[in-house]
């Protein structure tokens, strides 16, 4: 379990997470949903140590978590926006430099793990090509294969749709579905609704770096009324 | 007119020289690729006292001519106590001075990796090294490698300036021959010829180079 407790951040003068709290089951899939700005990435990148905090507390399993070492123990992963895989390198390296370099995996162990990844998500044939030569659907396949590959427990997923059609974003739901099945704990920020009629999750809107209502995705599109500031987000409704 | 014969005679001593330039521009470019990136990578980190020392490296080495700084490496040197051999005090100026160039290539090339790549780096878990080593550099130099072919070609040309302290590379050998035969034209015709081949010819490895190191962008 995920518990993250009264974390708050400024840059500058802008408060980004104002006393952000939340908790996470394992197989659980969180969605912080709402606008660009309100810190559904910051949070991301916070679990990831790529920014620090002001103030607060992570817990993992009743454990409080030294953010600073976070990446060494491979407890998290990270699926960016625009998925940074590592342009230089081909498909299949990009997944074997971590097992090879981090994990101390043989070449050998670190091409058969890639493999099983790569041969999952329908890129075995794609392994020798470089990521220029990939189409924005393979990409953002490949990132969370890359994720995967250290094994993490809890995975982030940055705005993981954006980029896609409708076609490809159900093949990502479906994608983040199986691993939630499988027992991670997914937190995804978005502000694609779309993605969330695809998901059996839970729902947090945020607003100015809190979270201001919460609905599993069940519930909410059972009786959308009963949640008003998410059916007004969902339903792009002015006031 | 230029006369074939004795450019023909003269080869063999004017290739003698040439070998001579190479190895100086080689061991030089070695000095500025190595020095040139960890003043690059330094320039591009957060240590303010190695960045404000490498600035003030930079602005001298870039500031005053090469020829000053070979005179000055071959006649002061050693009234300070300091006596290196020609031949190396050409290698050690000539790739000091192309050290503070390749420096702010590389640090340009740094400049062009995007800070999501190291994101990515260091989320997988890789230290600050190993993101240099296996994600920074790599990808810094494939941006740089034509701003870097244009220096080692500078380097080539800029080895005739050792001539000046003595050594005896391509064009002190054509001075000498030139000094016995009163041909001008003819010997430094094929100097020039000489420099030209050496400098197409890594103009053109340069060119295989980045063709090879950008593969990654073919579609």
């Amino acid at each position: 379990m995920l518990k993250i407790e009264n974390v708050s951040k400024k840059f500058n003068e802008k408060v980004v997470l104002d006393n952000f709290s939340l908790l996470v089951d394992k197989g659980e899939v969180a969605v912080l949903l709402g606008p660009s700005g309100v810190g559904k990435s910051t949070i991301l990148r916070v679990l990831n140590n790529l920014e620090t905090i002001d103030s607060g507390n992570i817990f993992y399993n009743n454990k409080e978590i030294d953010i600073k070492s976070i990446n060494k123990n491979h407890l998290i992963g990270m699926v960016f926006q625009l998925f940074n895989l590592f342009e230089h390198l081909t498909v299949e390296q990009n997944i074997t430099l971590a097992l090879e370099k981090v994990m101390n995996k043989s070449k050998k162990n670190a091409r058969k793990i890639a493999l099983e990844l790569l041969t999952h998500y329908g890129l075995a044939d794609k392994k020798e090509k470089f990521i220029s030569q990939l189409s924005g659907g393979q990409k953002q396949r490949l990132a969370i294969a890359r994720a995967l590959a250290i094994k993490p427990q809890i995975l982030c997923m940055d705005e993981p749709t954006s980029s896609l059609d409708p076609l490809l974003t159900t093949h990502v739901a479906n994608n983040i579905q199986e691993l939630a099945d499988e027992g991670y704990l997914i937190l995804v920020a978005t502000h694609d609704t779309d993605l969330l009629e695809k998901l059996n999750c839970t729902i947090y809107l945020m607003d100015k770096g809190k979270i201001i209502e919460s609905a599993t995705s069940i519930e909410f599109f059972k009786n959308k009324e009963t949640y008003p500031l998410i059916n007004k987000f969902v339903s792009g409704t002015i006031d | 007119m230029i006369d074939i014969g004795l450019l023909i005679k003269s080869l063999p001593q004017l290739l003698k020289g040439a070998s001579v330039s190479i190895q100086i521009a080689a061991l030089s470019c070695s000095i500025g690729l190595t020095l040139g990136t960890i003043f690059g990578l330094i320039q591009s980190g957060k240590n303010k006292l190695l960045k404000f020392l490498v600035g003030i490296y930079v602005t001298l080495f870039r500031g005053t001519p090469m020829l000053i700084q070979l005179t000055f490496a071959f006649f002061v040197l050693p009234e300070l106590g300091i006596s290196i051999p020609a031949f190396w005090t050409a290698v050690i100026a000539i790739g000091l001075n192309s050290a503070a160039y390749v420096s702010q290539i590389i640090r340009s090339g740094i400049k062009a990796v995007s800070k999501g790549q190291l994101e990515a780096a260091q989320v997988l878990g890789l230290s600050k090294f190993q993101a240099t080593r296996y994600i920074l550099l790599p990808q810094a130099i494939r941006t740089v490698v034509p701003a870097l072919g244009n220096e080692f070609i500078t380097l080539v040309k800029d080895s005739s300036l050792a001539s000046v302290i003595t050594v005896v590379e391509l064009t002190k050998e054509g001075s000498r021959i030139v000094s016995t035969t009163y041909d001008a034209l003819t010997i430094y015709t094929g100097v020039a010829l000489i420099y030209l081949i050496m400098t197409s010819t890594l103009s053109f490895v340069m060119g295989k180079i980045e063709q090879r190191m950008s593969q990654h962008v073919k579609n």
